[in-house]
């Protein structure tokens, strides 16, 4: 059957949009306002065990000895498990690249303060809780590395002694005449930055209820999973059973921005049901779990990046020299967001060659994780800044500047140097739209004369490429990554009452998608969304799918809905035409009725044929059958392997954004209060208005954090010092500006009705965005800020520094 | 590990107007007793440490951290959780404002976020900015960035005003 998915609103089957694109109330409200909706933690099954973990306190440590004894003996433990049975049962987790994992609970070695060494299940967690205190580890403590640059000489420890070396991936990219762009330019300029590690920190934590089965060897587990069917097959894998004996079933989460985690806690539950015998086994992280050994660390990284620049302000090449801290291991997919920025590694400028040198080091801190934006976050605010430093040594306005390099909009399809096609884009239209929301010059005035009163007030303005729709194509760079499909997939069924369920195969996690699912099925089966009702499956009965990550959600699940719907279309047409006498091609599916192409009256409705269909074989074509449903699986299109530059048509979709922010320091304190935060973007068609901006505002908050506040800090043992809310600094209400926001549309000429993935685009652009304002206020002063977070400490410091300078002088 | 096991204790509550009698060990928290005991699991656990707000709940009327208190503690206490701001299904103003300004994304914190907010337009039915800002700031959001957030609280505001 051919598909046919509508590539634009005018090509829904309906005569008026009036659902998609609408800024309606979300179908899943109700119950999330009622605190009905079923969190993992809400979760008790009959005979449910409480499960509480001992994490290790040094950062490297061999293990001599593990003794349970005692805990064994407490009331109301039924288990503990250590790195034995881990050793005995499981693989270890897989990792990018090869040969950098360990298994869920250390075996003959710590790598990091917080590794599950064993755990303990009880009758209550807090019995769990004192059965962990009466667990005796011998350890034996290793010199540990904590810094990367010290990581890669010879003679340092080891996290992974057969590996011989703490250097986990080391690649240069060249794409185009990169020495000689640096050779002809006017100007080169160069500078170091430091980005400080930071994390998702959802507001729930990982939770799991896992339970083992002695007799069907089968595994089940119930939990915040945010891409369930790649976390069954690791389970399967890790397990060494098959994957049809694994059913996870996802519940919706407390967020997670790819850092949810859990591939631990899942395992170290399953292992304690087995030991139990078969009893389920819940595992709830508590914060600082999360913090210390949970999927909350992202990008500790050292950059230093150069811009060949001609005088009049064009750019003609970058080179960007990354060292990636990755922590003890590579599980979790963390490497991946050192390459992610290929798919827009010059962001929205027309600069025709770069370079890139990814290194990439393992050392005894907690191994990464993604998070929002899996990479381009760093990047981005390394590639704005450094057009600032151009614009500032060339005396050109900022806006300008950018404006210069802009790939212009009658470029697209654009690729890009480092390989990536961008579908679509106007980055004119969006800062010209930024510039005038803002009243920029009244601004820049309004800065003249607050720098005339004495006040330290600057203004950034910045540019970004959100890559949209991930594909795991270009991560075969770092091996062994898979294909060029991500699939996603739904069931659609209407019912003798026209009521639609769509099934899929992830649970909500906070970004509206069973509302836009909703949306599109009202429209284009003449319905409302509360005709429409949306379950989420386990992974044994759902169509393949992956759910919500890369920022391709809403692009993937509207394919799947719209090719699904299409082909319960077809049906219509061809029992509704049968129906009313009518050939197959002289009939179509308009409104919720099939009628005459010719003759609009004449027509049968919906509920007629789905009756039709559901009820009467003796009225339809032999062999017709009786049911009106349809499962379609969604991947990108036209998507190839990399070349040996890494060079691949990767993400679908670039999203673009112009943040312009305006801060004032206070010099004294060094504290950085954002006065004004104005954001124009374009992400093609907007499935639901209210849903996209809420989206927007909350990655802004997200790179508050990160530009501001958030930090995880180790000590030079590799001690975690900031694992705690009270020491890591989630933005409050206080911190996060209200912002004002404006949307333009250049629909995607490649996806379904013109979407693009906008998840992550605010948190590519904030931190660059405040770093940029914080700079231009500074630039008076001759300090500028290279490190993020810029807390208070770091901006006094540099403040004072130019005191002292101006001083001495 | 004696010293730990002691004895239960009984603890009375009146819960969104319900009475209940339950007993609890003496370290047990406030929100594991709502959770596990009482099974009103609409009370979410955040951080544990009274920082991020998810567990707020009225007691006697005042907004409490149900993850740093213990449920001996509230012994005798009447108690207000989520599940007492909707009836019947009905969705309560701040509820209804918080969907129509989309002032929810994951909905974890929303809870708190609910109770908190009961809390100021009872005291104060037409808050202010500042005001708004200050009974808001002990409570962490990581979806939305407040702005929407901010909005609900003017809408349940004005909508009880008229």
């Amino acid at each position: 059957m051919d598909v046919n998915i509508p590539k634009s609103l005018d090509e829904l089957p309906t005569s008026e949009v009036r659902w998609v694109s609408k800024p309606i109330q979300r179908v899943e409200d109700p119950s999330l306002l009622t605190g009905r909706t079923e969190f993992i933690d809400n979760l008790t099954l009959p005979g449910m065990l409480h499960c509480a973990i001992l994490h290790s306190p040094h950062s490297h440590a061999r293990i001599v000895s593990v003794d349970t004894s005692k805990a064994e003996q407490l009331p109301g433990v039924v288990a503990v498990v250590t790195g034995e049975d881990a050793e005995r049962w499981t693989k270890p987790i897989g990792t990018v690249p090869k040969g950098w994992g360990v298994r869920s609970l250390a075996v003959d070695k710590a790598r990091f303060v917080g590794e599950p060494v064993a755990a303990v299940a009880a009758t209550s967690r807090y019995i769990a809780e004192d059965a962990l205190e009466l667990i005796d580890v011998e350890y034996e403590p290793l010199p540990p590395i904590a810094d990367p640059s010290e990581a890669m000489k010879d003679g340092s420890p080891l996290v992974f002694e057969e590996n011989e070396t703490n250097v986990m991936i080391d690649r240069t990219f060249t794409w185009g005449e990169v020495d000689e762009a640096f050779d002809q330019a006017d100007h080169v300029y160069t500078e170091k930055f430091r980005w400080n590690r930071v994390g998702a920190n959802p507001i729930e934590t990982f939770g799991v209820v896992s339970q083992w089965d002695p007799v069907e060897e089968t595994i089940t587990c119930h939990g915040g999973f945010q891409a369930p069917a790649y976390m069954a097959l690791g389970v399967a894998v890790r397990f060494r059973i098959p994957p049809n004996r694994v059913r996870l079933v996802a519940h919706p989460h407390g967020g997670s921005f790819g850092g949810k985690g859990g591939g631990r806690g899942t395992d170290i539950t399953v292992m304690l049901s087995r030991k139990t015998g078969g009893r389920p086994v819940k595992y709830i992280e508590d914060r600082i779990e999360y913090m210390i050994a949970g999927g909350s660390q992202a990008w500790d990284r050292r950059y230093e990046a150069s811009l060949a620049v001609k005088s009049d302000g064009t750019v003609t090449g970058l080179k960007v020299k990354l060292l990636d801290d990755l922590g003890a291991t590579g599980e979790g997919y963390a490497a991946i967001s050192a390459a992610k920025p290929l798919a827009a590694f010059t962001g929205c400028y027309a600069i025709p060659a770069a370079g890139y040198e990814m290194t990439v080091v393992a050392t005894n801190k907690t191994p990464g994780s993604p998070y929002r934006g899996m990479g381009p976050p760093p990047h981005n605010f390394v590639l704005e800044q450094m057009m600032d430093i151009a614009a500032r040594g060339l005396k050109i306005d900022p806006a300008e500047m950018r404006r210069k390099n802009f790939i212009p909009a009658d470029a697209f399809p654009y690729t890009i140097p480092s390989g990536n096609e961008y579908d679509s884009g106007n980055y004119d239209a969006t800062m010209d739209e930024l510039l005038k929301m803002s009243n920029y010059e009244e601004l820049r005035r309004d800065q003249e004369k607050a720098r005339a009163e004495g006040r330290c007030v600057g203004i950034g303005v910045v540019t970004s490429i959100e890559p949209g729709v991930f594909n795991n194509n270009i991560y075969n760079i770092l091996g062994n990554m898979g294909g060029t499909a991500v699939p996603e997939g739904v069931t659609i069924s209407i019912d003798i009452f026209s009521k639609i369920t769509a099934r899929v195969g992830f649970a909500l996690e906070g970004q509206g998608q069973y509302t836009f699912v909703a949306q599109i099925l009202a429209d284009y089966f003449n319905a409302t969304p509360d005709d429409v009702r949306v379950v989420c499956q386990d992974t044994l009965s759902a169509p393949p799918h992956y759910g919500p990550g890369g920022s391709r959600m809403a692009v993937a699940l509207s394919g799947a809905v719209l090719g699904a719907s299409d082909m319960i279309r077809q049906k219509l047409i061809a029992v509704g035409s049968r129906l009313i006498g009518l050939a197959e091609g002289d009939a179509e599916f308009m409104d919720g009725v099939v009628r005459a192409k010719d003759d609009h009256d004449r027509k049968i409705v919906l509920r007629d044929v789905v009756g039709a269909i559901l009820y009467r074989s003796d009225l339809l074509p032999p062999g017709t059958e009786p049911t009106v449903d349809a499962t379609y699986v969604w991947t990108a299109p036209d998507r190839g392997m990399p070349d040996d530059q890494g060079r691949a048509k990767s993400y679908l979709t670039a999203a673009n954004a112009c943040h312009l922010v305006m801060v004032e320091i206070d010099l004294d304190t060094g504290k950085v209060d954002i006065l004004k935060y104005f954001i124009a973007d374009d992400c093609g068609t907007r499935l639901n208005p209210a849903v996209v901006d809420g989206m927007t505002q909350g990655g802004v908050a997200q790179g508050v954090g990160a530009a501001l506040l958030e930090e995880y800090a180790y000590d030079d043992s590799g001690q975690l010092l900031t694992a705690t809310f009270m020491d890591y600094l989630i933005p409050t209400v206080h911190e996060v500006p209200p912002t004002e926001k404006s949307a333009l549309t250049t629909p995607s000429p490649l996806t379904p009705l013109g979407t693009k993935g906008m998840g992550e685009g605010a948190m590519n652009t904030t931190p660059a965005a405040i770093m940029s304002a914080i700079n231009d206020a500074l630039s008076p002063l001759g300090v500028q800020a290279r490190e993020v977070p810029a807390t208070p400490n770091r901006i006094w410091k540099l403040v004072q520094g130019a005191r002292d300078a101006s001083k001495d002088s | 590990m004696d010293e730990l096991m002691t004895d239960n204790r009984k603890v009375k509550v009146t819960v969104n107007g319900v009475k209940y009698e339950a007993s609890a060990e003496p370290r047990t928290t406030l929100v594991d007793f709502l959770r596990a005991e009482l099974g009103l699991t609409g009370t979410h656990v955040g951080c544990e440490h009274g920082v991020c707000g998810a567990c707020t709940i009225l007691m006697d009327g005042r907004s409490v951290r149900s993850c740093i208190m213990l449920a001996v503690q509230a012994d005798g206490a009447e108690l207000t959780t989520v599940e007492g701001l909707s009836i019947d299904g009905q969705l309560h103003p701040i509820q209804e404002a918080f969907r129509e300004s989309h002032g929810l994304q994951c909905g974890f914190c929303t809870p708190g976020f609910l109770m908190t907010i009961f809390e100021l337009l009872e005291e104060n039915p037409n808050p202010g900015d500042e005001e708004i800002n200050e009974a808001l700031g002990g409570n962490l959001c990581r979806c939305t960035g407040y702005q929407s957030i901010v909005e609900a609280v003017k809408i349940a505001a004005a909508r009880s005003a008229s």
